[in-house]
């Protein structure tokens, strides 16, 4: 086999697992209620996975100063006092991942205080996968046939 | 120069100063109030002096986190001081006197010791003598205990006795109310021919028609800002720093008189029917108004009007009986 031809076909390869179309798994919206809990500076769960179309509750639990919670990309938000525990309802209704930060000052380390919302499958990580090995690959049989 | 271009520029240079410096000076001149977590300093300055009739001007502005600022006893509306900006605030003061401000925003576990005070002063002299409150005219010890001997199983339901109220013909006064606990009108309706269950939704009844929907939506605002943070959202004692306090007052209390002790730094459950039950009015008065005196329950008596400590109460048995919250 030529080398071009070779080249040709990872490329056609590379192309097929970067860009091909998925088939879209349909997945009912369903609720989904999380409760966070909030202190200075974190958020548990600080990583939030949902799907799709999804009606997400977010029950916010602070327990030391007053925090907040604004999702990037969403353009929502809450403010949560200790002892009065602040409710945010929201369709995710945007596939990817987003921040999530407070926006209330809470101390020095307040602009460290941030998690993240991934809404669907993230495709990017397997494609991202899928390209990696495509290239050892490609290196691997290179340079076995300049051998 | 010219003698015109020197008096122009000096003109110039005079309203600049004055559009410019006047209100920069008076501004400077308005006291800033620095606010800080109590563990930090709390409120520096802490003192504000003040005379009656003349209004107050404040800036407030915070050092670490979000607070807040009100006056206790005084009808207005709380401000909240953020870090990095400045509020400004008017306060009239009609009486002269000794007011407490605190904040309002939750800070931490000592969030209730960011307290300061304003003194008034001012020639009004027709000021009337408080009149003692109502735990110390019926003379109760509020530190003693008042358990209930007999609880009811399950909630007792307030339209069942309704009804039977109705029939047998039993009421409660405002006064009687005030100084009788759940428990003793119980127990003050033995000698009738009624079962256990049917007294218990009387009392219920009797403790429902001495509030009103208003009172109680006060009562639970007023509980959800000040008190659930400690004592729980759903009254069990189990608020965001139920744990810490728990772990302070062992630390605190280690060098005292012991386990005894430490168990009073956990806040009240108020779902327990024996403590609540057992509990007059007046007396949860007397709690609130002098606050537990060193386990971490502060005392509300300068901060809260009597209509809202009364408010607050009649909350506070809803964890009990089952009032249209």
């Amino acid at each position: 086999m030529s080398p071009r031809f070779l080249l040709l076909l990872f490329v056609m390869a590379g192309l097929v697992v970067a860009f091909a179309p998925l088939p879209v798994q349909s997945v009912t919206p369903q609720e989904r209620t999380i409760d966070i809990d909030a202190r200075q500076y974190t958020y548990s769960p600080s990583e939030l996975q949902v799907n799709k179309g999804d009606t997400v509750t977010i029950k916010l639990i602070s327990t030391d100063v007053v925090h907040g919670l604004y999702v990037d990309g969403y353009d929502v938000s809450i403010e949560a006092n200790p002892g009065q525990t602040a409710t945010l309802t929201f369709t995710a209704d945007k596939a990817g991942s987003f921040r999530f930060r407070c926006n209330v000052t809470c101390g020095a380390m307040h602009p460290f205080m941030i998690g993240k919302l991934t809404v669907g499958t993230n495709n990017w990580l397997y494609r991202s996968i899928g390209l990696a090995t495509l290239a050892i690959f490609g290196t691997v049989i290179s340079i076995k046939q300049k051998a | 120069m010219k003698r015109a271009e020197l008096l122009s520029r000096l003109i110039v240079t005079v309203a600049v100063v004055g559009v410019v410096g006047t209100p920069l000076y008076l501004w400077s001149r308005t006291p800033i109030i620095h606010a800080r977590m109590a563990e930090n300093g709390g409120w520096t300055p802490d003192v504000i002096q003040a005379e009656a009739g003349k209004p107050l001007h404040l800036k407030l502005t915070s050092d670490d986190v979000m607070h807040g600022f009100a006056v206790g006893q005084m009808d207005m509306e709380a401000v909240s001081v953020e870090p990095g900006k400045v509020t400004d605030i008017t306060l009239n003061f009609e009486k002269p006197g000794i007011y407490t401000f605190y904040c309002t925003r939750w800070c931490g576990l000592n969030h209730w010791r960011m307290r300061g005070t304003i003194e008034v002063s001012g020639s009004n002299t027709d000021l009337k003598p408080a009149s003692p409150p109502l735990y110390v005219s019926l003379n109760l010890d509020i530190d003693a205990p008042h358990d209930a001997t007999v609880v009811p199983n399950g909630q007792p339901s307030v339209s069942n006795g309704q009804s039977l109220a109705m029939d047998n013909s039993i009421s409660l006064s405002h006064e009687e109310y005030l100084a009788s606990s759940p428990f003793e009108v119980f127990d003050g309706l033995k000698n009738s021919s009624l079962t256990e269950e049917e007294r218990w939704d009387i009392v219920a009844y009797l403790w429902q028609s001495n509030t009103t929907p208003d009172a109680l939506a006060n009562g639970k605002q007023l509980y959800a800002q000040n008190c659930a943070a400690c004592h729980g959202e759903n009254g069990a004692g189990d608020g965001v720093f139920a744990d810490d306090l728990a772990a302070t007052g062992e630390a605190s209390m280690q060098t005292m008189s012991g386990a005894e002790n430490m168990m009073m730094q956990t806040p009240v459950d108020f779902t327990d029917s024996a403590r609540m039950l057992g509990a007059t009015p007046a007396l949860l008065q007397g709690k609130i108004l002098r606050g537990g005196m060193g386990t971490g329950m502060p005392m509300w008596g300068s901060i809260f009007t009597e209509g809202q400590i009364w408010d607050l109460i009649a909350y506070l048995y809803s964890f009990q009986f089952e009032y249209p919250k």
